[in-house]
């Protein structure tokens, strides 16, 4: 079903007014600098918080009409959402974390082999590395078969190894989740790797310009050699390695 | 020695203590987690009994779990017994009375708690009730143990409140406190120093116990 | 503002405390505190002394004064205490000042028969409010009433315990207990005229004894006082609150 978002937001220092849509199997990566309103978007489209005009819509399904006064809870959207930080219960085991919510076992142990933390499954959060707390917080939204996904920066506090291949994962699961996928980072690289669409937001509001100059300064920077062209939609940067890192489990 | 009062005593703590959470949770979550207008004012009553002096507040109880009081007048339509000058008296008294003594360290245990973990479970489908139980409360399991161990520490001491809605009665509302404080009175100081070294290795036993739960959570 | 917190401080310990300056230190039962608030002014017009009660219950009294609190003269509410302080040397011989009476008094006018042993024993009285019976003499006077006319047994029950007289007033007036057996005194309080009350005959009167104390640093003082008990004035005031 169709993500289509109109909104606005009064915010501390700007509005955030927005107007975009997001199709199934489709992934709009949103860029911009920190404090451009990015990470509210997402807790707007979540049901964290509930916009000040407009409209946010799934399908058929009026998510918050702000004029008409709707509003459907966060618990009530069927969606999941992939913090920055590993937000998995403390007080569960890997396992019953990735199976909050979810429905259907089978699902479960294959996330968990897909994402190569099965052998974490009677670890508790606080034993586990943070790379792999992410796998788990990956497997725990994705297990209840969400109709929406909803990720922000879900791989900024992750080493460049980590970052590498669960962004390979992402790619791979894209298509067969079928579902819209909003990735919020600040990573241009990343944007352009996973983004379908990439969405640029600078003081709330959709900022291409904001995106060329982005890309005019990669250029710049791959044309005086300070980086190494990598593989994406267009010219872009990554992080210069010596080698490729193991991939674990997934990819 | 008569083992009455003191047997009384634990009972009146034992009670207290397993009775103060539920009483307790709600509100620390309301102030924990609570966005509203009065929760200052909400704060501010639950603190009272804490500040209020104990035969204030006694008096206080008194006049509402009387027959003719709203707590009283309801219990008695309900039960048919009179609420003031029973156990069920002085058990609603220790709660009111050890109320901010285990709200306080409640809420606090619950404003550690990562915010994010409840819009991670409300996300999640969570509604806020499940959430608090299935969420909140395990990880908040060390501030109410101790919150709990406190409470029945401070029951056991009780004396003021006891002594204005219990009436003294021996065998229900005569708790070892009271019938210390009588027995000084009516100048039988051996009984008095009887149970009152009975009374303290207990406390001090809770004491300990209270110390190793607060350092094994930090 | 310290310069003017230690001023203000320094101001209120010269200006002379009320305390030191009185002629008399009385230490008085609580139950009988309305009489002697009449009883005091009265005596300091008569004899040019000043003088300055502490009101407490006889118990706590009691303590203070075998820690050489510094009373002059001591007003129980029952005998055996000033026997007590006389006997271990602390006390001149006590004399009686006062005979309290025990009655039975209610909230609810409907409790106020003729025949108080009737009262306590209707299942419509559920709870009975007495002093204890242990420290408090009016209460151990009730319980001799009780049990004279043969009721003790049955009331056991629905009793319950103010640790002193007052407390068992309250008791009574706040309509926990139904009724209570309170002092005399307490029907001409503003909170006793609101209810009713019944003689109780066969409570023995509560004698009310007092005794100089022999550490007394104004011996002469109290001896006047004592004096002052003993005249027709204050007899009356002692009528007016209920006391003989």
């Amino acid at each position: 079903m169709m993500l289509d978002v109109a909104m606005t937001k009064r915010l501390k220092h700007f509005d955030l007014d927005l107007a975009f849509s997001c199709a199934p199997g489709e992934l709009t990566a949103v860029i911009g600098p920190s404090g451009a309103g990015k990470t509210t978007l997402v807790r707007l489209l979540a049901g964290l918080e509930k916009p000040d005009s407009g409209k946010i819509a799934f399908g058929e399904e009026v998510w918050a009409d702000a004029e008409q006064r709707v509003f459907l809870p966060a618990r009530k959207r069927g969606l999941s959402l992939v913090f920055q930080d590993y937000t998995l219960f403390p007080h569960l085991t890997i396992r019953k974390n990735v199976a909050f919510a979810a429905s259907d076992e089978d699902r479960v142990d294959e996330l968990m082999s897909m994402f190569g933390i099965s052998h974490l499954a009677s670890c508790r959060p606080s034993a586990i590395s943070g790379g792999e707390r992410q796998r788990a917080a990956f497997c725990q939204a994705l297990a209840r078969n969400p109709v929406l996904l909803l990720l922000d920066e879900p791989f900024s506090a992750l080493d460049v190894a980590n970052r590498r291949n669960l962004r390979s994962c992402l790619k791979e699961l894209k298509s067969e989740l079928n579902i819209p996928i909003l990735h919020v980072t600040h990573d241009l690289d990343e944007a352009l790797f996973l983004g379908d669409t990439v969405m640029a937001v600078e003081s709330g509001r959709i900022a291409p310009d904001w995106l060329k100059e982005q890309q005019a300064i990669q250029r710049h920077l791959a044309v005086s050699g300070l980086s190494r062209a990598g593989v994406g939609t267009s010219v872009h940067t990554s992080e210069p390695t010596a080698e490729e890192p193991a991939l674990l489990g997934c990819g | 020695m008569d083992w009455t009062p003191l047997i009384l005593s634990a009972k009146l703590a034992f009670w207290t203590m397993l009775l103060i959470p539920v009483v307790a949770s709600p509100l620390a979550s309301l102030l924990a987690f609570g966005r509203f207008r009065g929760k200052s004012l909400l704060d501010a009553v639950i603190t009272l009994p804490m500040v209020m002096p104990p035969t204030v507040l006694g008096f206080a109880l008194l006049v509402v779990m009387g027959p003719r009081g709203f707590m009283g007048g309801l219990w008695e339509d309900l039960t048919g017994n009179r609420l003031v000058f029973s156990f069920a008296g002085i058990l609603m008294a220790s709660l009111v009375f050890n109320l901010p003594f285990a709200v306080q360290p409640l809420r606090a245990s619950l404003e550690k708690l990562d915010p994010r973990l409840l819009e991670s479970a409300a996300v999640l489908g969570l509604s806020p009730l499940s959430a608090f139980f299935r969420i909140v409360l395990p990880n908040c399991l060390g501030g109410l143990a101790a919150a709990s161990i406190l409470v029945f520490a401070h029951s056991l001491g009780e004396f003021g409140v006891i002594l204005m809605v219990g009436g003294s009665i021996p065998g229900q509302t005569q708790v070892a406190s009271v019938a210390i404080f009588e027995a000084v009175e009516a100048l039988r100081f051996d009984d008095a120093f009887r149970m009152s070294a009975a009374l303290i290795p207990v406390c001090f036993v809770v004491l300990l116990i209270i110390n190793k739960i607060n350092a094994r959570r930090s | 503002m310290k310069r003017i917190c230690s001023l203000v401080l320094a101001l209120c310990l010269l200006v002379p405390s009320g305390a030191s300056a009185a002629d008399l230190l009385i230490a008085q039962a609580a139950n009988f505190t309305p009489v002697m608030k009449e009883i005091i002014p009265a005596f300091e017009k008569a004899t040019g002394l000043t003088a300055q009660a502490t009101y407490a219950s006889t118990g706590k009294l009691y303590g203070q004064i075998v820690n050489d609190a510094p009373f002059d003269i001591f007003l129980a509410a029952d005998e055996k205490r000033p026997n007590k302080l006389h006997a271990d040397g602390l006390a001149e011989k006590p004399f009686i000042y006062a005979m309290g009476q025990v009655v039975l008094w209610s909230a609810d006018k409907g409790f106020c028969g003729e025949d108080w042993k009737a009262t306590v024993l209707s299942p419509a009285v559920k709870r009975v409010a007495v002093a204890n019976t242990e420290t408090a003499p009016y209460g151990t006077s009730a319980m001799k009433a009780m049990q004279k006319v043969g009721v003790w047994d049955k009331v056991q029950p629905k009793l319950v315990f103010g640790q002193s007289i007052s407390q068992t007033f309250q008791f009574a007036s706040t309509g926990s207990a139904d009724v209570g057996f309170c002092a005399y005194s307490s029907v001409f309080t503003d909170e006793g005229r609101k209810g009713c009350f019944v003689v109780v005959d066969q409570a023995p009167p509560v004698i009310q004894a007092a005794c100089v104390l022999k550490s007394a640093s104004h011996p002469d003082a109290a001896a006047k006082f004592v004096e002052f008990l003993s005249s027709p004035e204050v007899q009356a005031m002692k009528l007016k609150y209920g006391y003989k």
